[in-house]
């Protein structure tokens, strides 16, 4: 019985890490320009395809259409995969900034939801011309055998799902604290206004954050894409789930929606455990209820500003 | 130093400054009274680059900033301690200190070398160097806005309200402040509710009334002209 639930943790935990990522992207981009990326479900399964489309590329492998070689993800190809990803998702991010952000930020409104999903509507569609609807089998670069951890089964991508996340938001949370640029992206988060009267281009650090935001969705997607199955469907329920996380933690504090996406994975796999049809219900309750008792999320803060 | 010439600024369908002329010449500490809703903190935005200037022009240093963006005008030496003092709450109040100096990119030396001589000047801030800027008195605040503005080492620095809020001898102190920062070589345009003292250190000064720059002058002519004295000093004819 113990052996379950250390399986069940384990895995709540590595599906957890990665909605603690997306709900990081929606609260980097939301603290920063008042906006999100509402096509971050496309951003996270283009990632997965980039990435997989990068293994067959770096490997010379061809793949088949539902399954590629497990060789494929060996050794350094895996992690240079998920990098290409990243960054091609991160330029995707400036693209979506700029040409279904920008026009509408800052303005009375909300056409940016409208732009951002007709984006990933245009997204899904191209990524359908290109790779078909089909799921497709990615190999884990630890192979897809099982790990025994005291008498537990743990799958090991699981494992690297989980260090992936928590090291990127170490890393993360140390940069908006301690360098230069993080508390510039703070001071732009907290007002844009007087952001620019400190010399910090706005403009700049909106575009970063979007970079950012899409760039993490898109790893994201390379991430669980050995879990999931890499498919053009997969990234709006995660991404869905993803933003349930942030609101919870609280949209306006980065470290409030990893805590958020944390609870979540690990809330819907111990729930999974004992009744799985019950998954989404007793989840979205919890978000309602939260909500019903703290608008700004468990981890949120209501700013007291003197006058 | 700095010249507008007949410029505007609204917000919208608000006009909130019209035709506005006015001068700054290097080293001089120029004041604007005016009562509220005037159009003074619009002013100082305009010149910060807050907001776009719908007609007329700003020049700097004989440069047109007019359509420059505000962070580029920090780097030409143009700060600004706005109103409502805005600092970042949620930041300690050495990184609000740091932030000021954003885009000079000073090293960890030099940094620590110029937040001291800030703390030298506002002793105040020293003792709270880690803590988060929200938990200080408005004051301090005050205090703080400033110091941040003067880490970008501007040539002009322009105050909007440095007094709003604050006990009688703390405005001592920032007039004080004000005075030295003149000594100091920095030019200084100076919108105040306190008009006695603003024009008491002014060298020169505006009026400005709905929008429009209605008089203007040297401090002491304005501090002892009847009409100035009557709507801004609290002063009646019959008493002036
Ligand atoms: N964000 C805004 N949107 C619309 N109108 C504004 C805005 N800010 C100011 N105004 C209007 O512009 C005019 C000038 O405002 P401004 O803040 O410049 O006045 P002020 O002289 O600084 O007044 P105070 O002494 O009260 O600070 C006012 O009529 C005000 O209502
Ligand atoms: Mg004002």
């Amino acid at each position: 019985m113990l052996a379950t639930y250390i399986q069940t943790l384990v895995s709540g935990l590595a599906i957890g890490g990665v909605y603690a990522l997306i709900a990081l992207s929606f609260s980097i981009t939301f603290t920063t320009t008042k906006t999100m990326n509402f096509a971050q479900g496309e951003f996270i399964s283009f990632g997965a395809f980039i990435g997989v489309a990068a293994l067959l590329l770096l490997s010379g492998l061809a793949g088949g259409l539902t399954a590629i070689p497990g060789e494929a993800a060996a050794g350094w190809r895996y992690p240079a995969a998920a990098l290409i990803a990243t960054v091609v998702a991160g330029v995707m991010g400036v693209l979506i900034f700029l040409l279904a952000v920008r026009p509408f930020a800052g303005k009375r409104g909300m056409n940016w939801v409208m732009s951002t999903i007709g984006f990933g509507v245009i997204l899904q569609s191209i990524g359908l011309t290109i790779w078909g609807p089909a799921p497709v089998m990615v190999p884990s670069p630890l192979g897809d055998g099982v790990l025994r951890i005291a008498g537990a089964g743990v799958r090991p991508q699981e494992l690297i799902v989980l260090a992936s996340a928590i090291a990127i938001m170490v890393i993360f949370d140390f940069v908006m604290r301690r360098t230069r640029i993080g508390k510039a992206m703070m001071a732009v988060a907290h007002s844009p206004q007087t952001a620019s009267l400190m010399g910090i281009n706005v403009n700049t650090v909106m575009i970063g954050a979007f970079a950012l935001s899409s760039g993490l969705a898109g790893l994201a997607g390379v991430l669980i894409a050995p879990i999931a199955s890499a498919s053009l469907f997969m990234g709006l329920g995660f991404a869905l789930k993803a933003f349930s996380g942030a609101i919870i933690g609280g949209l306006t504090n980065p470290r409030g929606c990893i805590y958020g996406g944390f609870i979540l994975g690990v809330l819907e796999s111990s729930v999974g455990l004992w009744q799985a049809q019950w998954k989404e219900i007793v989840v979205f309750s919890l978000i309602i209820l939260v909500l019903a008792f703290r608008p700004q999320g468990l981890f949120g803060h209501a700013s007291i500003d003197k006058v | 130093m700095l010249n507008l010439k007949n410029v505007h600024l609204a917000y919208g369908p608000i006009t909130a400054v019209r035709d506005a002329s006015i001068e700054v010449q290097q080293g001089e500490v120029v004041a604007i009274v005016g009562g509220n809703g005037a159009g003074k903190s619009t002013l100082l935005k305009g010149i910060a680059g807050l907001m776009p200037v719908d007609s007329g022009q700003i020049s700097f240093e004989n440069n047109d900033i007019t359509r420059m963006p505000p962070h580029v005008r920090v780097a030409r030496g143009i700060a600004l301690s706005p109103e409502g003092r805005q600092v970042f709450s949620d930041q300690s109040v050495y990184d609000n200190l740091t932030l000021g100096a954003y885009f000079r990119r000073l090293s960890k030396e030099a940094l620590e070398a110029e937040i001291e001589e800030q703390f030298k000047l506002f002793p105040r801030l020293r003792e709270r160097r880690s803590q988060l800027a929200e938990t200080l008195s408005g004051g301090e605040q005050q205090m703080l806005a400033i110091a941040r503005a003067l880490m970008s080492k501007p040539k002009l620095l322009l105050l909007d309200e440095p007094s709003l809020g604050l006990a009688p001898k703390i405005i001592q102190e920032i007039f004080a402040i004000i005075v030295s920062l003149r000594k100091a070589g920095i030019t200084i345009l100076l919108v105040e509710q306190m008009a006695n003292m603003a024009l008491a250190i002014a060298d020169r000064a505006y009026v400005l009334e709905t929008g429009r720059v209605t008089m203007t002058g040297t401090g002491q002519q304005l501090l002892h002209d009847p009409k100035v004295r009557a709507a801004y000093l609290g002063v009646t004819h019959t008493a002036a």
